[in-house]
């Protein structure tokens, strides 16, 4: 009797276990995708769909968290230092995925990154290693009004010294209070890092050379002062120590900017049936020191594979569909992302959506990397709060510069 | 040895007979003393002496989540590596600042707000809302409303400004004008917390006292300065205490209002802490800091405690 009931319960129990495991192997794989607010989430969803679509049992869904690439870094940081495994995609901003191979939080993915743009095979393979795959290319480009420049005859400015004659041409004509000349990022985040670096560079200097310290004192004082002049001379507006990436988009959509320094995400936007500019814009290199060479800030972004995930192979699947050619095209036309590819520039429907790709290849190619780093975050806060210090007024370009130097030979050494 | 040991079972022993249940259910005292105190106990050490520990023994370590390199001892390099850092200095400074002029600042605004509050309105519910208002309002948001009110271009005091005829003013590119704009928000956002402990303070005292001054032909002034303030005294130290910690932990509202800028000029030191553990990922680093903050607030707390000490000697 009782060893009846006993293996009549056990049959019972391993019924029950039968079916867990049976619905366990056939339940759906949900898969979390970190995205960054600033790269097009709403494109990226129809494309996630289409996945759905495709691969049956697999669900994606996206997460958002912060409003600039350093704020999102700091929530990675806090949920990869936990080891947390409930983000299994991360869109990493091109300055991290050697920091996070670093730390061992992401999975490194075989792939073949020949058929990348170098820059963007070079960011993503640390040690010999893949430890991501790129999502989209991005550079800092000049954003102008064609309307206003044809208007007053002007070409796109090749040097600073061109863009302050054009800016005062224009707002003595136009009379507008509302029109700034030129607008950029001054508040204290990743984009004015490049702010700092795009006139330096073009001086022909380097921040690091051979994993060492390079740093020209001279040259940072000199695209310090350059960007202080813009605000003092109101050209920029005064308050520019405020202004972050979205304002600089914002504000020239809106049509109250002749030139503005931005990443290529902004173009779409300006295109969009509500804009008072679209049809109106031009995007051009950015323009160099007076003697020097016209020099940009390598952007994008990339796909990393979160080593706490517990999806390791869906989640690689996904990535390798998330940076094919066929995705780079469709952000491509849909979203104003730069292609990863270098064929796709001169492909007809995208240069049909976005004219001016079949330029911006060489411009992306030619793009400088921001200094390659474990410490980057330190290096980025050096930079980016002396520069907002010295915009705010708060110390002087040559301050500024001595700063930036004893702060940066601390950590690099 | 074995004396003693038998002793002790011995004694043990009558315990020892009596079932399980009825020991838990009539203890002796000793067995009831540990059953109150150990569940306080375990939460003390968990909440408390392990974080604290933890904090103290990763202070002494070289441990940089981004070096990839596991966590190596380093003795109080990280300590020493503070005198020359300056953002360190600054962020000390700035925070000892702040202690010293938002403390005093929203004792002065909470004790009127209290002193108002406790006037004998016919509705009383209205001025007890409003002065709860600002307490119930979350740090960060307190932060961001505040940040917004002093953006040179949409904030409504450079508006006010333009309306009474006077040209607006970029707060936060001038480090003096940020950092002030920063104490006027915590003093706002803390004035509420102070008026509601001293506005319970007020209600003990009796009124019969009043009514003896009264008769004695004391004013009001008399009055205030010779029964409320007095009695208000132990209250107005845990005010002071509670007010000060949260004073050198300052974070949430300079985090959203200046972000610590322009520059580094009005970055406080929990958030020079929280920048080096959760952005640079140098928890060695980190740790020390918040060990010093640690100290700094023990060392207050430690101050208070003997001044209450001292006035309960004197009383």
């Amino acid at each position: 009797m009782i060893s009846g009931r006993i293996s009549r319960m056990a049959g019972l129990l391993l019924g029950c276990a039968a079916f867990v495991f049976a619905t366990g192997a056939s339940a759906e794989t949900n898969l979390k995708v970190f995205v960054t607010s600033q790269g097009q989430p709403a494109i990226w969803r129809t494309l996630l769909d289409q996945y759905e679509a495709r691969n049956p049992g697999i669900k994606v869904s996206i997460e958002l968290g912060g409003t600039t690439s350093d704020m999102q870094a700091q929530y990675l940081n806090t949920v990869l230092t936990a080891k947390d495994s409930s983000l299994d995609v991360l869109m990493l901003d091109v300055i991290r995925p050697a920091q996070f191979a670093a730390a061992g939080w992401t999975s490194p993915i075989a792939s073949d990154m020949s058929s990348y743009l170098r820059a963007y095979a070079e960011a993503n393979t640390v040690d010999g290693k893949v430890v991501a795959l790129p999502a989209f290319a991005d550079s800092m480009f000049l954003y102008y009004r064609k309307d206003l420049l044809d208007k007053y005859g002007l070409q796109p400015p090749k040097t600073w010294d061109e863009l302050a004659d054009a800016a005062k041409k224009v707002a003595d004509g136009e009379k507008n209070p509302n029109l700034q000349g030129l607008s950029f990022q001054g508040k204290a985040i990743e984009g004015a890092v490049c702010t700092f670096l795009v006139p330096y560079w073009s001086q022909g200097k380097v921040v690091t050379k051979d994993g060492k310290l390079d740093f020209d004192r001279e040259a940072a004082t000199k695209s310090l002062a350059l960007w202080k002049g813009f605000a003092d001379s109101g050209i920029a507006k005064k308050n520019i120590a405020e202004v972050a990436t979205d304002d600089t988009r914002k504000e020239f959509q809106a049509g109250n900017v002749l030139f503005a320094v931005n990443w290529g995400y902004a173009w779409a936007m300006s295109q969009g049936a509500e804009s008072p500019v679209a049809g109106k814009v031009g995007v051009a290199r950015l323009p160099a020191i007076k003697g020097g060479e016209q020099a940009t800030c390598l952007g994008g972004w990339e796909w990393g594979v979160s080593a706490f995930s517990r999806n390791q192979d869906e989640a690689k699947k996904l990535v390798a569909y998330l940076s094919s050619p066929e995705v780079s095209k469709y952000m491509a036309i849909n979203g104003s992302l730069l292609p990863t590819y270098g064929n796709l520039y001169k492909d007809a429907d995208v240069t049909k959506a976005v004219p001016w790709f079949a330029d911006a290849q060489s411009i992306v190619e030619t793009a400088k990397p921001r200094p390659v780093t474990p410490r980057y975050n330190e290096v980025s806060e050096a930079i980016r709060t002396t520069v907002n210090a010295v915009l705010a007024g708060a110390t002087t370009p040559a301050d500024g510069a001595a700063q930036i130097e004893a702060r940066l030979k601390r950590i690099i050494r | 040895m074995t004396t003693t040991s038998t002793f002790k079972s011995e004694a043990d022993r009558p315990a020892a007979r009596r079932s399980w249940l009825s020991r838990w259910s009539d203890p002796d005292d000793t067995t009831l003393a540990v059953m109150l105190l150990t569940p306080a106990a375990i939460l003390l050490g968990v909440m408390i002496v392990y974080p604290v520990s933890r904090l103290i023994y990763t202070s002494f370590l070289d441990l940089s989540l981004t070096s990839g390199l596991p966590a190596r001892f380093a003795g109080l390099a990280n300590f020493r590596q503070m005198p020359d850092d300056p953002v360190f200095w600054q962020a000390t400074w700035n925070t000892v600042l702040i202690t010293l002029i938002t403390v005093p600042g929203s004792l002065l605004v909470g004790f009127a707000l209290a002193l108002l509050a406790n006037l004998p309105f016919h509705m009383k519910w209205p001025v007890r809302l409003s002065l709860l208002i600002p307490w119930a309002l979350p740090l960060s948001f307190a932060g961001l409303i505040f940040g917004w009110f002093f953006h040179s271009e949409y904030g409504v005091v450079n508006d006010v400004l333009n309306r009474i005829g006077l040209p607006g003013v970029i707060w936060f590119n001038s480090p003096r004008l940020a950092f002030a704009a920063i104490c006027l928000a915590i003093i706002w956002k803390a004035s509420s917390f102070m008026a509601m402990i001293i506005l319970a303070g007020l209600q003990t005292i009796p009124r019969s006292l009043y009514e003896a001054a009264d008769v004695d032909g004391a004013g009001r002034v008399r009055q205030f300065f010779e029964i409320t303030l007095p009695l208000l005294k132990p209250t107005i130290v845990v005010a002071l205490i509670f007010r000060t910690i949260t004073a050198l932990q300052t974070f949430d509202i300079p985090y959203m209002m200046t972000g610590g800028g322009p520059g580094t000029e009005t970055a406080t030191l929990a958030m020079y802490i929280h920048q080096n553990t959760v952005s640079f990922l140098d928890l060695g680093y980190g740790s020390a800091l918040a060990v010093v903050m640690f100290g700094l607030s023990m060392l207050v707390t430690a101050l208070y405690l003997r001044m209450i000490r001292g006035s309960g000697a004197a009383s």
